[in-house]
């Protein structure tokens, strides 16, 4: 089973996610974490096939998250995908700059992040 | 790539309170947020950016939330929310009172309006007002056009500065502009432990300067470390840097300095800060230091990923639970007892007594979990109180300066919520009554600044909550005069001073004549009084004219399970909280002393007022003149003795509620079931105490 890491820090955000990716044709794993910190221990532990974040987020944000993915041999070709808010166009660039496969503006339908995340779930992995 | 819609989705109503829960959660931390800001603001001028971050952070967690109400006034009320902070803390809009003014109404206004989410028509009804403050917000926002610059000069590797959001590219070129140096500080941590030693070097790193980014990158084990840089300003030079960093693993190296400014002194300095652009008002003070202590940094990072939020209802069931196993093994102890003592049974009595003492061990081990759970910190009611009081202090244009200690002292959660209101009353008191105007306060040669301390320590198994003001003091004459007045006193009578004192607790004995809308007249300390003696506590008051009052409330720690000493007394069982028991003595008769109706014992030389059990219940039992038994109850500063037939030992008690007739009865606090299955009733301590320091009814 595929599995997806969430990075939100906000508790509603966060079930939204799990829900709306639940809802996928092709059962996924989700694991939640509540920070950029959470995130970094996450990693590790599991071989993810995506990542779902947040930008604005205590601690680390989630450029630097997204900045510490494409560096690391490791994680450099989960598809990420950054979930952002009106406004925060700058950095939500940014994030596209650093690597980020796709972006979503909240709110957004359930069915437009079930979208994005089947495309990239099946698309060759990035190879640089 | 998918584009933004504002359609509307469907939610559980379990995602509805999530949704209601976090946004009050967020409403309230900014509420402190911006006190505080607003402190700075009016107080030294200079804001911490950090501070201001966070609120925009807050805002922003709002807009995101309000995204899904799906109540478009809301949506744009949030939007420029997080505009005007987003320009307040870029620097692009002029931070001041008045934008922090509307943006208090603005977090109040959402504040109002979670209250009502359901109520679809008072939500349209407030459409209107929100547009208003929608309007003003936006015209406050005239946004400075963003700032460009290159970090050219700078020695910065450039993944690093890709990853840089907008707003850490601001405080890196704010702190250039300071002339501050720029530096990174590098260390490699252990994956699975990063958090803590990070912490403390971003604490460090904080107090002589400014965090602007964090930046984790693969370790040389990457699986297995991490490795953080740390973008920083500060003003000390980088040999500085590293001596008073003090953090053997970390590297630290020097990426640039613009425009050096001569006038800057080396040395240790506080981070650069936005400024505010208020004149300063009258100082305000910050408040509760406590509150904003380095370790908290820590703590809050730990609480993000380790803390469970549960509904106090499931964990009044758990208690209950334990509560019934506590009686259960009593019960189980009595048939271990009879076991035991018939030889025919020994055997398996000592078997049973194994078991039973393992089942001992296990439940208390429970019972001291679920209890500790229930406990928390008072720092959240003491925060509320601050608030309340930073919001009088303008209103009643006073000058006083908070002081908060032991806001980690904690209590059952019960007793916490129960305790918001006499507490806030306290405190409203003693600002709009204690407290003199600034003018008084010089023509008494005092200083013009008044203190109101709220203080918590634990003494015993009991919390202390005490709140004192440096004011005018009770006015006891005058509280006498109103009492007689009303006829609660007689004009004979002789009160010494601590019961004069004490006519404050009587209804309507409000000192003031003026009413004013921040205590009202009629609701006093009457009230305090009673909300705290139903938790089973006491309020004494301290007060000398001219120089203040200090008002402590002493309350059990928690009301779930306490151990009582059970007594006998005219054949009947009572239990006495063992909390409030500071000793049991056995006496002869010939000991008692007798003086103006009442019965004393000499106690190691202090006179201990006694009162009997069998009398006070009208329990029919003749004196006795043998040797007899006084429990010494203290609770606060007060002392009692009782006089009991006999003591019978101690029990772990679950205290219910008694309804019905007796619920009523003056000294006693409930029931509860011993282990043989009987029924006995509470005592309560306090009416006991504190009726006997105030003399109403002689023994």
């Amino acid at each position: 089973m595929q599995h997806i890491l969430i990075v939100e820090d906000s508790p509603t955000m966060r079930a939204l996610l799990t829900s709306a990716l639940e809802g996928l044709d092709t059962p996924v794993k989700v694991t939640e974490a509540e920070s950029g910190f959470e995130a970094l221990r996450q990693l590790p532990r599991n071989s993810y096939d995506l990542i779902v974040t947040d930008i604005n987020m205590p601690d680390i944000n989630g450029l630097e998250l997204i900045s510490f993915v494409r560096n690391n041999s490791s994680y450099r070709t989960i598809p990420l995908v950054i979930v952002s808010t009106v406004g925060s166009e700058r950095d939500r660039d940014k994030g596209v700059g650093l690597g980020a496969d796709a972006y979503l503006v909240k709110p957004f339908e359930p069915d437009e992040l079930r979208d994005v995340v089947r495309d990239l779930l099946t698309r060759p992995r990035r190879n640089e | 790539m998918a584009k933004k819609k504002t359609t509307r989705r469907r939610r559980s109503t379990k995602a509805d309170r999530e949704f209601v829960s976090e946004a009050e959660e967020i409403v309230e931390r900014m509420r402190n947020d911006l006190a505080d800001l607003t402190d700075q603001c009016s107080g030294s001028g200079e804001v911490d950016p950090e501070l201001l971050n966070g609120i925009f952070r807050s805002a922003h967690s709002l807009k995101a939330l309000a995204g899904l109400f799906g109540f478009e006034p809301i949506q744009e009320l949030t939007h420029r929310l997080e505009d005007i902070l987003d320009g307040l803390r870029l620097g692009r809009v002029a931070l001041g009172m008045s934008a922090l003014t509307l943006i208090e109404e603005a977090v109040n206004v959402f504040g109002s309006l979670l209250q009502r989410v359901d109520d679809a028509e008072s939500l349209a009804g407030a459409g209107e007002q929100i547009a208003d403050l929608t309007n003003r917000i936006e015209a406050a926002t005239n946004e400075a056009p963003p700032e460009v610059g290159e970090f050219d000069s700078l020695d910065l590797d450039a993944s690093l500065l890709r990853a840089l959001t907008e707003y850490e590219e601001h405080r890196l070129r704010e702190n250039l502009e300071r002339g501050r140096h720029i530096v990174i500080v590098e260390s490699t941590f252990e994956i699975i432990s990063f958090e803590e030693g990070l912490s403390e070097l971003s604490t460090a790193i904080r107090e002589i300067g400014e965090v602007l980014s964090t930046l984790p990158a693969p370790g040389e084990t990457p699986e297995s470390q991490i490795r953080f840089s740390l973008l920083a300003a500060t003003d000390l030079s980088l040999n500085e840097l590293s001596s008073r960093l003090n953090f053997p693993s970390a590297t630290v190296h020097s990426v640039g300095r613009a425009q050096p400014s001569p006038e800057l002194a080396s040395g240790a300095a506080p981070p650069v800060q936005a400024a505010c652009e208020a004149p300063p008002e009258p100082p305000l003070q910050p408040t509760a230091p406590e509150m904003v202590h380095d370790s908290e940094n820590l703590q809050s990072l730990k609480s993000i990923s380790d803390t469970v939020r549960v509904d106090i209802r499931k964990l009044d069931e758990l208690m209950n639970l334990v509560g019934e196993l506590v009686v259960q093994r009593g019960a189980l102890g009595d048939i271990v007892s009879r076991l035991l003592s018939d030889s025919k049974t020994t055997r398996i009595g000592s078997d049973l007594s194994k078991v039973y003492k393992a089942f001992d061990r296990k439940l208390k081990g429970l019972q001291a979990s679920v209890l500790d759970v229930r406990m928390v910190p008072l720092r959240q009611v003491f925060e509320k109180a601050s608030r309340v009081l930073r919001g009088l202090r303008r209103e009643l244009d006073k000058n006083v300066r908070l002081e908060i200690r032991g806001a980690d002292t904690e209590l059952d959660k019960l007793i916490v919520e129960e305790l918001v209101d006499p507490l806030m009353h306290t405190v409203r008191n003693a600002l709009d009554h204690a407290i003199e105007t600034p003018e008084e306060r010089i023509a008494s040669g005092k200083d013009p600044e008044g203190r109101v301390k709220i203080e918590a320590f634990q003494r015993g198994n009991h919390v202390v909550i005490a709140v004192s003001d440096d004011g005018r003091g009770i006015d006891t004459a005058l509280l006498r005069v109103k009492a007689e007045s009303r006829g609660l006193v007689g004009a004979d009578e002789i009160l010494s001073q601590q019961e004069m004192l004490d006519l404050v607790f009587l209804p309507g004995a409000s000192t003031r004549d003026v009413v004013t809308e921040t205590s009202g007249r009629g609701v006093g300390m009457d009230v305090v009084r009673s909300n705290v003696t139903a938790l089973g506590g006491v309020v004494d008051i301290v007060s000398t004219p001219g120089r203040g009052t200090t008002i402590s409330m002493t309350l059990p720690i928690t009301l779930a399970i306490i151990q009582s000493l059970i007594i006998r007394v005219a054949e009947q069982r009572f239990a006495i909280p063992l909390n409030s028991v500071l000793e049991t003595l056995l006496i002869e008769a010939s000991d008692i002393q007798r003086s103006e109706g009442r019965e004393l014992l000499n106690l190691r030389g202090d006179a201990l007022l006694l009162r009997r059990l069998a009398s006070e219940f009208q329990l029919d039992v003749p004196a006795s003149d043998g040797r007899q038994f006084v429990v010494v109850l203290g609770m606060g500063d007060l002392r009692v003795g009782l006089l009991v037939d006999s003591l019978e030992g101690q029990q772990d008690t679950v205290i219910k509620p008694i309804q019905g007739p007796i619920q009523s009865v003056d000294g006693i606090a409930g029931a509860t079931e011993l282990g043989d299955g009987d029924p006995v009733l509470v005592l309560d301590v306090a009416s006991f105490v504190d009726g006997s320091t105030r003399g109403r009814e002689a023994a």
